[in-house]
């Protein structure tokens, strides 16, 4: 009988439970969007951020001061104490190394160059670079960390192989393809001289323009400096920056110093690097890690309002629809209550209506929800590759219908309140 | 069949033990009074009313439009609570009772009838009837239909009310009405909208109903149907003034 009940209601005033549902759907796609995006917009921003580079840098101990301007370091490439390449490896062993998503390691090197079939040597920078070096899972180097950079042609494979800065190929009068001598500067170590082709034009806006960039095997040929690298700049997925993440490990009661080292913060990472590489000094770059915690905090701010304000307006609308609702029916509640049924009982009758109408309009929202999520998420990170897959998170099933539950009884309740003050001699009275 | 079935008459209304205990003053008013607060101020529905109404005894209620025999009925049926003075049902003051209690209370011995059937539109005759189980204890279909065989509507079973004509509705409202086999029935003019013809079945099942001894109370403006009860209570502008002690019937049972 209760099961018969339920149906008629829902065949018979179709309209309204329409009217209700559609506000619960509305509602909960809303949330279930924003809550979608809000849990993989931490990642989305953090690739749209990875265009402005790196986020910990790395370097030598000794070095004091890091005078590199735009890519390449401007003090004497031969006087300074290196890092060792091999010992990168060790990023991949760190607490937080499945949240690096990028390792560029550089060498700078000075060098003479001349044009082919021209006697005259020219000065000249260069950096040695990985371009797209295995590393764990990641194919990373230079061009993952610099996606602004512009390439005509194709990066480096083979030692002998140069891309070469715009300005510097238009001093030199080369093109993709062409070939010119490189020899190393009279102050390094070893001496050397290679013919080398040129398969890439890069244009980035910076110092780069006017360098060479090579192989950082070939430009630890060049120095004379063997698994020598100069700096290594670091991209990892890390947890916005706040009060607790700026404090000084070493002054954290061991309790506090744990739980720091186990939070994603930049610094945490920095301090797990100089933890793993001998000799290394590293340092997070603030300004793109604050502003990307700003980002998100500022978007998730708003995604909650949006959602708290969806959420509110349908349980408006399914107030609405449900006081027209109870209200044709109050005839059959005096009758109810005249056979005896109690308030509970009949408020049950109605809960369930309700609430069979939540779950249902909740469980279409969260599917229209995480559509359009994903359809968003396209929008928003256009440009971003994967940006355009759907996202289908199971966990928000329950928290969605859940919602859907609360604002569809939140919303009932007033006016099933109503119905069962009223009289029932009253009712059956006035509904001769 | 068995003894038990040969006890129970027709419509299934078993001979009440009421009948044969000491007290039998099922309902019993002292000093009711139910006053409604309106627009125009407090309007007197039932002033100061005491009779009382001994098991298996049919009474009818009359009187002019307004003169609270619908106030009445409510009241003793438990949808409504006296303002003022004393109610006794089944020897139970209905004031000492939970807003709970008094519901369980009315499933258990009221059964309603009345003059606009308040069947549920969209359910068959049968399950209207096994509403009145659901919220009593739980449905069995084999025993509405029964009730519905015994009114005369075997053969209607799954019609729904805008299918019957109002004779069948209010048969459908009557088997309701005894489904769960409360000792008291309520109607309030049960034949006010019915033809002659149809009049004579409720009649017809009103008295079969007596018989089987439960106690009806009927609210008519219809001589014919007043005369078949055994004693007529006149209410008028919510006063009782005229109730003679119980009819011949009764005092035979006593
Ligand atoms: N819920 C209520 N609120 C306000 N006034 C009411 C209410 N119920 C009844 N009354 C008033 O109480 C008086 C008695 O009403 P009641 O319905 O008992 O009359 P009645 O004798 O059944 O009339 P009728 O023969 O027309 O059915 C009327 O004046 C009516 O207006
Ligand atoms: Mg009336």
């Amino acid at each position: 009988m209760f099961f018969r009940l339920l149906m008629e209601s829902f065949r018979r005033q179709r309209r309204r439970k329409m009217l209700a549902g559609i506000a619960i759907l509305l509602g909960t796609t809303a949330v279930t969007a924003m809550l979608a995006l809000a849990t993989t917009i931490g990642d989305r921003i953090h690739k749209e951020l990875a265009v402005y580079g790196a986020n910990i840098v790395v370097y030598p101990k000794a070095d004091l001061l890091d005078v590199k301007v735009g890519g390449v370091d401007v003090k004497p490439a031969s006087g300074g104490v290196y890092l060792k390449e091999s010992d990168l490896q060790k990023l991949k062993a760190i607490f937080w190394a499945n949240n690096i998503t990028g390792v560029s390691p550089e060498l700078p090197v000075q060098f003479a160059v001349s044009r082919q079939g021209d006697e005259r040597l020219f000065p000249a920078k260069g950096v040695g670079y990985w371009f797209d070096h295995d590393f764990a899972s990641l194919k990373t180097g230079a061009p993952a960390l610099h996606p602004w950079w512009h390439l005509e042609g194709t990066w480096p494979s083979r030692s002998g192989d140069v891309v070469v800065g715009a300005n510097f190929a238009k001093q030199l009068g080369l093109k993709v393809g062409d070939r010119f001598r490189m020899q190393s500067a009279p102050g390094n170590v070893g001496s050397s001289s290679s013919t080398v082709n040129v398969v890439g034009i890069v244009t980035s806006g910076d110092e780069t323009d006017g360098a060479v960039l090579l192989p950082l095997q070939a430009a630890q040929t060049l120095v004379g400096a063997n698994d020598g690298v100069r700096r290594v700049e670091v991209s990892a997925r890390t947890k916005p920056e706040d009060a607790f993440a700026r404090k000084d490990p070493e002054t954290l009661s061991p309790k506090d110093h744990e739980i720091w080292y186990c939070r994603p913060y930049a610094n945490s990472i920095a301090y797990q690097i100089r933890e793993a590489i001998p000799g290394a000094q590293a340092e997070q770059v603030r300004r793109v890690e604050q502003s990307e915690g700003n980002v998100l905090n500022r978007i998730s701010g708003l995604m909650w309002l949006i959602s708290a304000a969806a959420l509110l307006a349908a349980g408006f609308a399914v107030s609405a629809a449900m006081a027209t609702a109870i209200l044709e029916r109050r005839g059959e509640i005096g009758l109810m209550r005249s056979l005896g049924a109690s308030k509970g009982a009949i408020a049950f009758l109605f809960y369930a209506e309700t609430g069979l109408l939540a779950v249902f309009a909740g469980t279409l929202g969260y599917l229209a929800g995480s559509g359009l999520a994903a359809w968003l998420g396209a929008r928003i990170f256009a440009g971003d590759g994967g940006a355009a897959e759907a996202v289908l998170i199971p966990v928000l099933l329950p928290v969605v219908v859940a919602l859907a539950l609360v604002v569809a009884i939140a919303g009932s309740t007033p006016s099933i309140r109503a119905a069962l003050r009223m009289e029932p001699s009253a009712i059956l009275r006035e509904d001769a | 069949m068995n003894e038990a079935k040969v006890q129970t008459g027709p419509l299934g209304g078993s001979l009440s033990e009421q009948t044969t205990r000491p007290d039998c003053a099922v309902i019993a008013l002292s000093h009711v009074t139910r006053e409604y607060s309106g627009h125009a101020g407090v309007v007197r529905a039932l002033a100061d009313a005491s009779f009382s109404i001994v098991a298996g005894e049919w009474v009818a209620i009359t009187g002019p439009s307004g003169s609270g025999k619908s106030t009445l009925v409510n009241l003793i049926g438990c949808l409504d609570r006296p303002t003022a003075g004393e109610l006794k049902i089944d020897n139970v003051d209905v004031a000492s009772m939970s807003a709970t209690e008094l519901d369980r209370f009315r499933a258990d011995k009221i059964g309603f009838i009345f003059q606009q059937f308040h069947l549920i539109p969209y359910l068959s005759a049968v399950e209207n009837v096994m509403l009145a189980q659901y919220f009593h204890s739980m449905t069995d279909e084999a025993e509405a239909r029964a009730a519905l065989d015994k009114v005369g509507l075997g053969s209607r079973i799954s019609h729904l009310p805008s299918e019957l004509s109002g004779g069948e509705q209010q048969r459908v409202c009557i088997a309701r009405a005894l489904i769960n086999h409360p000792p008291i029935l309520l109607a309030d003019e049960p034949t006010g909208n019915l033809d002659a013809a149809n009049q004579t079945i409720v009649a017809e099942l009103l008295q079969d109903l007596h018989r089987n001894g439960h106690t009806i109370v009927m609210v008519t403006h219809d001589p014919e149907m007043a005369g078949l009860a055994q004693r007529k209570i006149a209410l008028s502008h919510g006063k009782v003034f005229c109730h003679p002690v119980g009819g011949p019937m009764v005092t035979l049972r006593r």
